[in-house]
């Protein structure tokens, strides 16, 4: 015991004391460890991140996308895009166990306030649209089914667009104005922040479907761009989705086996993509930090077999005076483990640093998670441990009289 | 030459007490203090390089009490230089026996024979074989490192054995900080640290210049009387050599004289046993 706390001081001694060549050594696993602990910690980071933003969307949510596209395919125009209002309340009338369905069609368009007039997304919806994307009405009122069956000059509005175009104060009452058509703003919503996609989902304003697609963006008659359900239970989501699908097939007369005009995803398969693409990301990272642990463990390992030879006469000196060779083996791996260890710390005040600056850039709250470093300092024991054990096994096994040989 | 089989049961080496004990203790294992210090019975080393047999040393009888002064001398490639490892138990006999202190030592394991040097022997080498970037304490203390003893202890009696160099205020000195001369007393500290019954030493004055040399010398000498040391040198200088109680050469790898030049000192065998009554 009291041998391993001498061959600890020891090592500790020798690797301060040849700090460059130390620091030279370790270079790579510094790097290594920094790049592991800065991987897991963006990777939390991010997932907690899009994971928010996924949940902004609203709960349970069934997206219906024109064509069999991607999903975020936009434009009623172009042809086969034939979702429609009808299809809409089709899924209302016929599809059991949903909280609420919605229509969705959004332009960017120029709005005109009191104070300024900015570029907003104008979104057409419906008396469910509120309720659906888990918006709150903070001020003013929804909009209800008579303004969407009147086709009322009425919007909601979002806190990011309320801010652009009236300023600080309370935007309910007022009236903007879109092209040639003035709009009474009846609702302010609550803030939501980005969406997955990235877009500010409270840089809009609100409007029904049908004052939508016949005042402000003519020419779209009762097509949308999306609709959006909410199932009431999470655990029926996937049932509902295959519900949806079967009136989708029916209303738009195709078979069962045939090619949809059509896209069903759900919230989930969101996270799904999501999280694909993270694991992906992370096996690319992690296999990168791999092959730099492993460079700068075998240029460990390279120094240490060095050193070995250049102690030869330490380690006969030691034998003669009675270390055996476990004592002698021990004193070289926690040489080599000490050596780690310390990479290992640079590379996690490396990746601190890291993490500040990035922190800094993304906007993003970020912490290094105790995890990552428990694991960054135990992977550089390990690597000690590993990479250590062929010099300690060399110099363990020196035959004293060898070592001893002068010159 | 007929090899001596290894039949004979071997105690388990126990050699944990301190050197201030070790003679006390009768345990079968234990050093016994009636029988010489050193002795070898028959004792060979052959070598194999490639194809062939070299014979380092061949049939050698040697018995050494305790307490004596004795040079080894030989030309190169002699086989003194084996002669010395093993009763340095650096190294093991091809056949023969070697008892140190009444204990079979030469079949032992490679970490049974670190125990025995560790408790029985002392080293001084000719290039001194300092740790270097090491204090010249610390370089002492090495032996009670690998033996477990407490750091305190240690300290205390590393700095007894510098004091018996006369190098007390030298202490924190690096190797690198101290002449040859002063290098080659911390080597004697080192070896001395232990109380050992034997010290082996392998041309202690060979780096030295000839003053330095009978400097150190005197050191050995004064320690052969006043710790009842046995002293093994190893030299090829015939003035070294001239001061032993008794000279062996060697050739061939056989002894060729062995040549007491005064009577050994009639001195029980374990100065420590000794101290104790």
């Amino acid at each position: 015991m009291s041998v391993l706390f001498e061959a600890l001081r020891l090592a500790l001694r020798s690797v301060l004391r040849s700090g460059l060549r130390s620091f030279l050594t370790v270079l790579g696993i510094l790097i290594g460890i920094a790049a592991v602990a800065i991987v897991v910690s963006l990777g939390e980071s991010a997932r907690g991140q899009i994971s928010a933003q996924i949940q902004s969307l609203g709960t349970n949510l069934i997206y219906i996308f024109n064509g069999d596209g991607g999903g975020q395919s936009r434009g009623g125009e172009r042809s086969g895009h034939r979702l429609s209002v009808d299809d809409a309340d089709a899924i209302r009338r016929q599809v059991r166990g949903l909280r609420g369905v919605t229509v969705y069609s959004s332009r960017q368009a120029q709005v005109v306030g009191d104070y300024d007039a900015a570029r907003t997304d104008v979104v057409g919806g419906d008396q469910d649209y509120v309720n659906v994307r888990g918006y709150e009405v903070v001020s003013g009122r929804d909009l209800n089914l008579a303004d969407v069956q009147a086709k009322a000059k009425v919007c909601l509005i979002g806190a990011t667009a309320a801010e652009k175009l009236f300023g600080s104060g309370d935007p309910v009452g007022r009236m903007v104005r879109i092209s040639r058509h003035r709009f009474e703003i009846v609702g302010l919503l609550s803030r939501k922040g980005q969406n997955p996609f990235g877009t500010d989902q409270d840089d809009r304003i609100v409007m029904p479907i049908g004052s939508w697609s016949t005042r402000v963006f003519p020419g779209h008659d009762r097509r949308v761009d999306m609709i959006i359900a909410s199932a009431e239970r999470p655990d029926e989501v996937e049932l509902l989705r295959d519900r949806m699908d079967q009136v989708m097939l029916e209303r738009h007369h195709i078979p069962p086996d045939g090619k949809r005009d059509f896209r069903l995803l759900t919230q989930d398969s969101f996270r799904q993509t999501e999280e694909e693409i993270y694991q992906i990301l992370s096996v690319v990272l992690i296999s990168v930090a791999g092959i730099s642990l492993f460079v700068g463990g075998v240029g460990v390992m390279n120094i240490l077999l060095v050193s070995v030879s250049e102690r030869r006469r330490e380690i006969g000196t030691r034998l003669a005076v009675g270390a055996r060779r476990n004592d002698i083996r021990w004193q070289f791996l926690i040489e080599a483990m000490v050596l780690t260890s310390l990479g290992g710390l640079c590379g996690i005040g490396l990746s601190l640093l890291a993490i500040a600056v990035l922190e800094q850039q993304l906007g993003w709250d970020m912490s290094l998670n105790p995890s990552a470093l428990v694991t960054a300092l135990v992977t550089s024991l390990v690597l000690g441990l590993s990479f250590g054990l062929l010099p300690a096994q060399r110099a363990a096994r020196l035959d004293p009289i060898e070592a001893l040989r002068q010159g | 030459m007929a090899r001596v089989p290894r039949a004979r049961p071997r105690p388990p080496l126990r050699l944990l007490g301190t050197a201030t004990n070790a003679g006390r203790q009768s345990s079968p294992a234990e050093p016994n203090p009636a029988a010489p210090l050193v002795e070898l019975e028959g004792v060979g080393k052959n070598y194999l390089t490639g194809p062939e047999v070299v014979h380092a040393l061949i049939d050698v009888n040697l018995a050494i009490p305790s307490g004596q002064f004795v040079a080894i001398v030989g030309a190169s490639g002699s086989g003194k230089s084996t002669l010395m490892n093993i009763l340095g138990c650096l190294d093991r006999p091809s056949y023969g026996t070697y008892r140190l202190g009444g204990l079979e030592v030469g079949t032992r394991s490679v970490d049974e024979r670190a125990l025995v040097r560790n408790r029985l022997i002392g080293f001084v080498f000719q290039g001194f074989n300092l740790l270097p970037r090491t204090s010249a304490l610390e370089n002492v203390e090495l032996p009670l490192v690998y033996r477990g003893v407490p750091r305190r202890q240690r300290r205390r009696q590393a700095l007894e054995a510098l004091s018996q160099v006369g190098l007390l205020n030298r202490a924190t000195h690096r190797p690198n900080e101290l002449s040859g001369g002063q290098q080659q007393r911390v080597a004697i500290a080192r070896a001395l640290v232990t109380k050992p019954p034997l010290l082996l030493a392998d041309e202690p004055t060979g780096n030295l210049d000839s003053k330095t040399s009978h400097e150190i010398m005197d050191l050995l000498e004064q320690l052969v009387e006043t710790e009842h040391i046995t002293l093994v040198v190893v030299t090829h200088e015939a003035d070294i050599a001239a001061r032993a109680a008794r000279v062996i050469s060697v050739r061939d790898g056989r002894i060729e004289t062995d040549v007491l030049r005064s009577p050994p000192p009639d001195r029980a065998p374990f100065p420590s046993a000794e101290d104790a009554r």
